[in-house]
C-alpha cells in the first residue's frame, strides 16, 4: 500500500490532533495522523490535567496565554457536546523561602505586564482561597484565577473529532518505523501499515520524539523522564477550587470536576527513560506530603496510581520549528511536562509555519538553533 | 433473613447491639458488616447515586463497587459491606459524593 498526504503527523496525543485541526482549518487538504497506540495513550492521557499562565519566562507566559484562550473557546469552536471540562478555578503556587518569594514577585510583575490577572498573596490570603491549606512555614503565594483543569481525554477527543470533520485522517495502532528523505528534504514515512509519501512530516511524538527524530537523522535534544501521579476516590467537588502547587515540595494537587483529587511529585531522581512503572516510594511520599499540606485529604482512598513521561528540553521551553537541515520536517516537542497545556498554541504555530503564514508568536525563538548559540533562558517554574 | 446453617461456615452467636439508621434504633450483631445488619432489618436503599439521585442497594458485598457507600458517624463514603458494626453507630443514607470537611 502506498499513500499520499500533504502532511503526516507522527503521534496522536493532544499536540498531534491540535496540529491536525489547525492545518485543516487553514485549508491543508490531506492530513494524516499516525499513532502507534490510541489517542492520548502517551503523555497526554497520563498528565496532571492542569493549565496555567503562571510561568517565570516571558515566552512560556505568551504561549500559555494563547493556548488557554483557545481552550476557553474550545467547547464552542470545536462543537464538543458535554465540553472539555475546563474548570477555571485557578492555580495557587506556594513559596517557602526568601528566594522563592523573590522569584514569585518577579514572575507576578512579568505576568501582570502581559495582562495576566495574578496576585502575590500572604499566607492568610492563600488560606482564604484554600481553607484547608496548612500554612505552616508558608511565606507567600501567587494566585491566577484563569488557570485551571481540563480533561485531557476529552480535549484530545474534541480536537480529533473537529480535525476529522475538516478532513483529517487518524490512523490508530499504526507505528512509524522510518522517515524517508531525499536531498535534504523529507519525502514521507514508513509505517507498519505501508508507506505514506508526504512533503511535510511533523514529529509530535512526545517522549518518543528523540527516537522519531533520529529516524530522520535529526538529533533533538530532549529526553524522557518518568513522573508519577495518583488519583483518589471522588468526594464533594466543591472542596478545593484551585490547583495547589509547591516547588519547594515539588508537588501539585488538584480536585477534578468529578470530585477526585489528582496529585503528583516531580522527583529529579526518576529514571530518564520510557519507564511507566509505579513505585511504593512515590505512593508513600505523596501521601505523607499531601496529608501535611492539605490535611483534609487524610483518610481519602487512593483508587489508581500511574506514571507518564515528561520530554524535557535543556531550557524547559518547547521546541516548535522546521528542522533547518531537513526541509519539510517539523517538530513540536520538549514541552518539559507542559505539552497538554500548550498544545493549542503549538498546533497554531506549526500550521502557520507550514502554510507560510507569519506566526502569531515569535516562533523563531522556539527553534533548535538556540541550543547551538548557547543563550538559553531557562524556565524556573517547573515541578 | 439470616443464614443460621451453612455447609462449611460457622456462625457463632455474637452479642446483640443497638445502632441507629437515620436516627431510628435498630439491632444487629456486633462485628457483622453494617450492611448485613441493615439487610436483616429490611433496609434495601443504602444511598442515592450522585448524578441521577437513583436509589442504590447492596450489590458486590466485597468492597469493590461503591454501591453501599454510607455516612457512618459523620464519615462519608464508608463501605458498609466491609465495615464492622459497633454499638451506637449512627448510619445514614448518603446523598452526593460526601463532604469530608466535617470529619476533620
Amino acid at each position: 500500500m502506498r499513500d499520499r498526504a500533504d502532511v503526516v503527523i507522527i503521534g496522536g496525543g493532544i499536540n498531534g490532533v491540535c496540529a491536525a485541526y489547525h492545518l485543516c482549518k487553514r485549508g491543508v487538504r490531506k492530513v494524516i495522523v499516525v499513532e502507534k497506540d490510541y489517542l492520548a495513550a502517551g503523555s497526554t492521557g497520563r498528565c496532571g490535567a492542569g493549565v496555567r499562565h503562571q510561568w517565570g519566562a516571558e515566552m512560556n507566559v505568551r504561549l500559555a496565554r494563547e493556548a488557554i484562550a483557545q481552550y476557553e473557546r474550545a467547547d464552542e469552536e470545536l462543537g464538543y457536546p458535554g465540553g472539555i471540562e475546563f474548570k477555571q478555578k485557578g492555580y495557587l503556587l506556594l513559596a517557602y523561602t526568601d528566594k522563592q518569594v523573590e522569584q514569585f514577585k518577579r514572575n507576578v510583575s512579568l505576568q501582570k505586564s502581559m495582562g495576566i490577572p495574578v496576585d502575590f498573596l500572604t499566607p492568610e490570603e492563600a488560606r482564604e482561597i484554600v481553607p484547608h491549606l496548612n500554612i505552616e512555614g508558608l511565606m507567600g503565594a501567587t494566585f491566577c484565577p484563569k488557570d485551571g483543569h481540563i480533561n485531557p481525554f476529552k480535549a484530545t477527543d474534541a480536537y480529533a473529532r473537529a480535525a476529522r470533520r475538516l478532513g483529517a485522517e487518524i490512523r490508530l495502532r499504526t507505528r512509524v518505523t522510518g522517515i524517508k528523505t531525499r536531498a535534504g528534504r523529507v519525502t514521507g514515512v514508513v509505517t507498519t501499515a505501508g508507506e505514506i509519501d508526504a512533503p511535510v512530516v511533523i514529529n509530535t511524538a512526545g517522549p518518543w520524539s528523540r527516537e522519531v527524530g533520529l529516524m530522520a537523522g535529526v538529533d533533538i535534544p530532549v529526553y524522557p523522564q518518568r513522573h508519577q501521579i495518583l488519583v483518589t476516590e471522588p468526594v464533594d467537588p466543591n472542596l478545593q477550587g484551585p490547583m495547589v502547587m509547591s516547588f519547594h515540595h515539588n508537588l501539585y494537587c488538584q480536585q477534578t470536576p468529578h470530585g477526585s483529587f489528582i496529585m503528583g511529585i516531580g522527583d529529579p531522581d526518576e529514571p530518564k527513560n520510557h519507564d511507566y512503572g509505579s513505585t511504593w516510594q512515590f505512593l508513600e511520599e505523596m501521601a505523607r506530603k499531601i496529608c501535611w499540606l492539605l490535611p483534609v485529604l487524610k483518610g481519602l482512598r487512593i483508587v489508581r496510581q500511574w506514571a507518564g513521561s515528561y520530554e524535557n528540553s535543556p531550557d524547559a521551553h518547547p521546541i516548535i520549528c522546521e528542522v533547518s537541515e531537513l526541509k519539510g520536517f517539523y517538530v513540536a516537542t520538549g514541552f518539559s511536562g507542559h505539552g497538554f497545556m500548550l498544545a493549542p498554541v503549538a498546533g497554531l504555530i506549526l500550521s502557520q509555519l507550514i502554510t507560510g503564514e507569519k506566526p502569531t508568536l515569535p516562533a523563531e525563538r522556539l527553534g533548535l538553533e538556540r541550543f547551538q548559540t548557547g543563550e538559553l533562558n531557562i524556565e524556573p517554574a517547573v515541578v | 433473613m439470616r443464614i443460621k446453617h451453612h455447609p462449611i461456615l460457622d456462625f457463632p452467636e455474637k452479642p446483640k447491639v443497638t445502632f441507629f439508621f437515620e436516627g431510628q434504633p435498630l439491632e444487629g450483631y456486633e462485628g457483622e458488616p453494617i450492611a448485613a445488619a441493615l439487610h436483616a432489618a429490611g433496609i434495601r436503599v443504602l444511598r442515592y447515586s450522585p448524578e441521577l439521585h437513583r436509589p442504590r442497594g447492596f450489590f458486590c458485598a466485597i468492597g469493590n463497587c461503591s454501591s453501599c457507600l454510607m455516612e457512618v458517624d459523620g464519615v462519608p463514603n464508608v463501605r458498609v459491606c466491609m465495615e464492622k458494626l459497633r454499638a451506637g453507630m449512627q448510619v445514614r443514607r448518603q446523598r452526593g459524593k460526601g463532604d469530608i470537611r466535617a470529619t476533620h
